[in-house]
C-alpha cells in the first residue's frame, strides 16, 4: 500500500518567496502521475519534497499512513531516477545496481539473484561489468532504472529522466516505461516538461505553474475540459489557438473580435445559456488545431472563416496551416491531399462543438 | 621572415635555458659525477671508481637514518592524511566561522619551519615544557617527548603534521567540493548512513587528491631535516637523525663531497620506488 498525499504543501528556500504555494494531491496505489508545467513551476522541487531531498516548509506528506515530514530520505523506501542519473562512476554497472542491496546487507545470493532479474527486465545483462562512462546515455538511462527497480521500494520518482535522450529513443523508453508500470504495479510520479510525456504516460496529470496546481486530472479530461487558458494553453500540440473578443450588448448572442474579422453565432453552440451573463464583456475564444477544417461538418454546427494561407508545414500524413486572425497566428490540422499554396484564399470551417471560452479577467474557462 | 627574426625565438627562451642548465642541469649532472670521486672541496678531486657505493651499504648509520625517515613517515603521513580529511569534512558542512577556522589551519603553514619548531621545543621539554607541566599538575607522569629514543621521532612526526596540515585540509576541501551533490543525495535515497557514504563514495571519488596528498607528504616527509636538527640534533642516541640530517653532516660537517652526493642520488632513487609503490596500490582509476 503505497498512496501518497500531500495536504497544502508549501516550501520557501528562502525568507518567505514560496516557490511551491499550496498543493495539495492525492496519489493512488499503483498510480502513474506525471508533474508536468513550464521551467521554474516547482516540479522538482516538490518531487525532492516527496523524496525527503528538500525540508517541507508547510504543510504534510504521507505515504501510505506514515507522515512523512520528519522521515530522513534513507527511511522513507522510495527510489529516484535522476535527470543526468547519479550512476556512481567508480562502480560497475552490477555494482551501482547491488549498492542499494549491499547497505541493507542482503546475503549475496539474493543480491546476485535480483540485480539479475532487473537487467534481464531491462536487457542490460551484457552491460554489468561496464563503468558508467562506457555507456552510452541510452544505456545509463536503464542502469538507473535498474537501481531503482531492485529494491523494489514503495514509490518510484523520476525527475526528467528523458531529457538526456535523442527523440527516438525518448519515444521507445516512453513505452518501455509505460510497459514497466504494469509490470511492476508500483506508485510512479514523474516530472516533466514536456506535455506529450505527460499525456502518453499518467493515469493522471498534474499541470503547475508557479508553485499552484491547476488542474489535476486525466490526460483526456486535460485536453477537452480544461479548467483555465493556460492549461488549454499547455496541453496539445500544436497549441490552442486563442483569440479576445467581445459578447455583443443586445441583440442575438454573438462573439465578434476587435475588428469583426471573426463574429460567431452563439445560439447554436452548447454556450448559449453560460455566455449570456458576459454580455458587453470581453472572453478568449480557444479553438485546437485539430478542430478546423478544410470542409463543413456534416454532422455538427461549425463556423466558418475565409482566411488568408500565410505558410504551410507538411508534415506527410497531416498538413500544419498557419493563417493570420485579428493579426494573431493561428494554425489548423489539415489532412495533406490539400492542395494548397502561400497566399491561396480558402474557406476554413471551425468546428462549434469543440470550442472553448474563458473569462478574460480570470483566465477561468467557462463552463457550457 | 628575415634572417635576424629567426633568432628571436631562441632568444626569447634563453633565459629559461640557462637558468636551467646553471641551476638544474648542472648540478644534477655533477653530483653522479662526484658519486665517483672523493673531494674535500679543498683539494683536487680524486676518481674512486665504486668507493663510495661500497661504503654507503656498509654504513650502519645511513641505514640507521633512513630507518628513523621510515618510522617517521609511517606515523606522519597515515596521521596527516585522517587528521587533514577530518578537518575538511568538518569544514566542508556549513559551519559557523568555517573561514576563520581554515585560515587558523592554514597559519602554521606559512610561519617559518624554524620559528615553529623552537615553540614546539618549549612545548615539549621534558621539566619545563608546557605539556609537561599540565601533565603533572593533572597527576600524570611526565612524558619524555623529545629525550627517549623511542619516543623522540613520533613526537617529531606529530609536530610536521600539525605545521603542515592546513595545505591537506585545503587540498582535500578541494577534493570534497569536486564531488557532486547528487551521488550523497542517491546514496540518501537508497538507505546509505553518514559513515557509508563517506566509505564508498566520498573516498572513491576524492582518490585522486589522496594520492596527491600521500605523494606530497611522502616527498615533503623524506625531506625531513629543519625540526630534528633544530630540536635534538639528531639525538638522542640518532633516533632522530634523518637520511637528509646525515647526508647533510657527511657534505658540509665531514666534507665528504663524493660520499655525500652517492648518499643523496641513492635516496633519490629510493623515493622514486616509494612513490611508484604508491601509485601502483592508492591510486585507482575512476
Ligand atoms: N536550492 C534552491 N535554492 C533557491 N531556490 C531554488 C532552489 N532550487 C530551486 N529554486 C527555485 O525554485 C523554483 C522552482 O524550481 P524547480 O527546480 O522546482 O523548477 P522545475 O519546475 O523543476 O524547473 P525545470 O523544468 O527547469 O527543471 C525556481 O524558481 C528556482 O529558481
Ligand atoms: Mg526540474
Amino acid at each position: 500500500m503505497a498512496e501518497v498525499r500531500l495536504k497544502h504543501i508549501a516550501k520557501a528556500y528562502t525568507g518567505d518567496s514560496r516557490v511551491i504555494q499550496d498543493v495539495s494531491i492525492d496519489v493512488n496505489d499503483k498510480e502513474f502521475v506525471v508533474l508536468v508545467g513550464p521551467s521554474g513551476c516547482g516540479k522538482s522541487t516538490l518531487l525532492r519534497m516527496i523524496a525527503g531531498l528538500e525540508t517541507i516548509t508547510d504543510g504534510e506528506l504521507f505515504i501510505g499512513d506514515r507522515r512523512m515530514n520528519d522521515v530522513p530520505a534513507s527511511e522513507r523506501d522510495i527510489a529516484m531516477v535522476f535527470q543526468n542519473y547519479a550512476l556512481y562512476p567508480h562502480m560497475t554497472v552490477f555494482e551501482n545496481m547491488a549498492f542499494g542491496l549491499k547497505l541493507r546487507g542482503l546475503p549475496k545470493d539474493e543480491i546476485r539473484e535480483r540485480v539479475s532479474k532487473a537487467a534481464r527486465l531491462l536487457e542490460i545483462e551484457n552491460l554489468l561489468d561496464r563503468k558508467p562512462k562506457d555507456m552510452s546515455g541510452g544505456q545509463r538511462q536503464r542502469v538507473a532504472i535498474g537501481r531503482a527497480i531492485v529494491r523494489n521500494p514503495q514509490v518510484f520518482l523520476f525527475d526528467e529522466p528523458l531529457s538526456n535522450l535523442d527523440a527516438k529513443l525518448r519515444g521507445q523508453t516512453r513505452i518501455e516505461l509505460q510497459k514497466l508500470h504494469r509490470e511492476l504495479s508500483a506508485t510512479m510520479i514523474y516530472v516533466t516538461h514536456d506535455q506529450v510525456e505527460a499525456m502518453t504516460l499518467g493515469d493522471r496529470i498534474v499541470v503547475l505553474r508557479n508553485g499552484d496546481v491547476m488542474q489535476y486530472d486525466t490526460p483526456l479530461n486535460l485536453y477537452n475540459h480544461p479548467v483555465n487558458q493556460f492549461v488549454a494553453g499547455f496541453i496539445g500540440t500544436p497549441p490552442m489557438n486563442f483569440l479576445s473578443g467581445r459578447i455583443t450588448d443586445a441583440g442575438p448572442l454573438r462573439f465578434e473580435s476587435p475588428n469583426q474579422e471573426v463574429m460567431i453565432d452563439l445560439a447554436e453552440t452548447g454556450y448559449g445559456n453560460a455566455l449570456k451573463p458576459y454580455r458587453g464583456k470581453t472572453v478568449v475564444l480557444g479553438i485546437r488545431a485539430e478542430s478546423i477544417s478544410h470542409q463543413p461538418f456534416t454532422d455538427r454546427t461549425f463556423h466558418r472563416q475565409p482566411v488568408v494561407v500565410e505558410a504551410l508545414e507538411n508534415m506527410g500524413s497531416e498538413t500544419l496551416a498557419y493563417f493570420l486572425v485579428e493579426n494573431q497566428r493561428f494554425i489548423a490540422r489539415l489532412s495533406a491531399e490539400q492542395n494548397l499554396s502561400f497566399g491561396q484564399r480558402i474557406d476554413l470551417f471551425w468546428d462549434s462543438t469543440k470550442f472553448h471560452f474563458f473569462d478574460a479577467q480570470t483566465e477561468q474557462a467557462i463552463q457550457p | 621572415m628575415t634572417r635576424r627574426d629567426k633568432w628571436i625565438p631562441y632568444g626569447l627562451v634563453a633565459p629559461y635555458i640557462l637558468h636551467f642548465a646553471v641551476f638544474v642541469a648542472f648540478p644534477v649532472v655533477f653530483s653522479v659525477v662526484l658519486t665517483f670521486h672523493s673531494w674535500n672541496i679543498i683539494s683536487p678531486m680524486e676518481f674512486v671508481g665504486l668507493a663510495n657505493y661500497t661504503r654507503l651499504f656498509k654504513d650502519r648509520l645511513f641505514w640507521q637514518a633512513i630507518y628513523n625517515t621510515l618510522r617517521f613517515l609511517i606515523i606522519h603521513i597515515p596521521l596527516q592524511i585522517v587528521i587533514a580529511l577530518a578537518l575538511a569534512e568538518l569544514l566542508n558542512r556549513t559551519i559557523r566561522g568555517a573561514s576563520f577556522f581554515r585560515a587558523a589551519f592554514f597559519l602554521p603553514v606559512i610561519v617559518s619551519g624554524v620559528v615553529v619548531t623552537i615553540l614546539w621545543q618549549q612545548l615539549l621539554g621534558y621539566n619545563m615544557g608546557m605539556l609537561n607541566r599540565i601533565l603533572t599538575a593533572i597527576s600524570l607522569p611526565r612524558v619524555p617527548w623529545l629525550d627517549d629514543p623511542t619516543v623522540a621521532m613520533y613526537s617529531i612526526a606529530v609536530m610536521v603534521t600539525w605545521k603542515n596540515v592546513g595545505l591537506y585540509v585545503i587540498l582535500f576541501l578541494v577534493g570534497l567540493q569536486t564531488v557532486p551533490v547528487q551521488y550523497y543525495e542517491a546514496a540518501d535515497l537508497e538507505g546509505a548512513t553518514s559513515w557509508q557514504k563517506f566509505r564508498f563514495i566520498t573516498l572513491p571519488m576524492i582518490n585522486p587528491t589522496i594520492f596527491t596528498v600521500v605523494v606530497l607528504s611522502t616527498i615533503g616527509g623524506f625531506s625531513l631535516f629543519i625540526e630534528p636538527y633544530i630540536m635534538t640534533e639528531g639525538g638522542p642516541m640518532n633516533s632522530t637523525l634523518s637520511a637528509v640530517m646525515y647526508i647533510y653532516r657527511q657534505a658540509f660537517q665531514y666534507y665528504h663531497m663524493g660520499y655525500s652526493a652517492t648518499l643523496g642520488f641513492f635516496f633519490a632513487l629510493l623515493i622514486l620506488f616509494v612513490v611508484a609503490i604508491q601509485k601502483r596500490y592508492v591510486e585507482q582509476e575512476i
